[in-house]
């Protein structure tokens, strides 16, 4: 049950899209991987993703436009 | 300070649905600035500025008043024409497509009531000026626009949208969107001349009719949105 963070501060939608993705793989089932994003497009395409492969996902608006994503691996 | 209190309040209530953030998310973050006041300050220039254009050109005001108005439901809604091309390939998801395709079904039965009004009344018909030519300068302008826009992380409206919220690599891109702009208008009228004028001119109410047109308009966004909605759960089966 670890968590990771994924930093994506000033990266452009997909960026942190596509770092998601591949950092997901490497978690185990359980894990939970925070993502930091401060690029409101990725804040839709992020979730999205995940709840598309069955992980659970919350976001929270941490600052003025910055955003956690936090997604528990789950298969 | 005693709202901040009951606000704070309110957060810790929340019912939290695993323990994983509990403590070290909470503490190690920054404490959000409380800016309802700037927010007020901002939406009483916006008005009074409003006011004052509209003292000189009424059109002026309302051009301020929607440019406003696009840039909060972009920022709210996180509508974005460069994701709803993009996101089909990249994630599968489609919901934004079929939101532009709404928003241009609107679009198309606003812009035909106008223009059919105007040509019951015997009135020239607005927006003529920008029925032009199509032509593969079309197709070959909006595959390199799609590289573009998906490189600098926006389009126009998408780009300045993202200046505003603060962030810094979308000023870079504006500064080369205005760089190339610039430089296409400074050949628009060789690639006119030589390509663009040579395709036609289509404008749809006069090839079937008014009724027609937008029949024809309307159908060809619902199908392209049964197709987005398809390929949304066809990703969904994966």
């Amino acid at each position: 049950m670890a968590e990771y963070e994924l930093d994506c501060l000033g990266e452009a939608c997909p960026i942190p899209l596509v770092k998601t993705e591949n950092r997901m793989k490497e978690l185990a089932v359980g894990d939970t991987l925070i993502v930091i994003i401060d690029h409101s497009c990725a804040l839709k395409n992020v979730p999205e993703w995940a709840r598309k492969n069955n992980h659970t996902v919350e976001v929270e608006e941490t600052g003025d436009s910055e955003w956690e994503i936090f997604i528990d691996k789950s298969a | 300070m005693a709202e901040e209190a009951v606000v704070k309040n309110l957060e810790e209530a929340k019912p939290k649905p695993s323990s994983r953030r509990s403590s070290r998310r909470t503490t190690a973050r920054k404490p959000k600035k409380d800016q309802t006041l700037q927010g007020l300050v901002l939406l009483a220039l916006v008005i009074a500025f409003g006011i004052y254009l509209a003292t000189i050109s009424a059109i002026i005001g309302f051009f301020w008043l929607t440019g406003i108005a696009f840039g909060f439901i972009l920022r709210r809604t996180n509508f974005c024409f460069t994701a709803s091309m993009r996101d089909p390939i990249m994630s599968g998801s489609t919901s934004l497509t079929r939101a532009v395709l709404i928003a241009l079904a609107i679009t198309s039965i606003g812009f035909i009531a106008v223009q059919y009004g105007a040509s019951l009344k015997g009135l020239p018909i607005p927006g003529m000026g920008f029925v032009v030519p199509i032509s593969f300068a079309t197709v070959a302008g909006a595959f390199l626009f799609g590289i573009g826009m998906v490189l600098a992380g926006g389009c126009a409206s998408g780009t300045l949208m993202r200046i505003g919220e603060g962030f810094g690599m979308q000023m870079l891109s504006i500064v080369f969107f205005i760089i190339g702009s610039f430089w296409a208008a400074r050949d628009m009228g060789w690639w006119t001349l030589n390509f663009i004028s040579n395709g036609p001119r289509i404008h749809l109410p006069e090839v079937f009719g008014w009724t027609g047109a937008i029949a024809v308009q309307l159908v060809f966004i619902a199908v392209l949105y049964i197709l987005a909605d398809k390929w949304e759960n066809r990703n969904q089966e994966n």
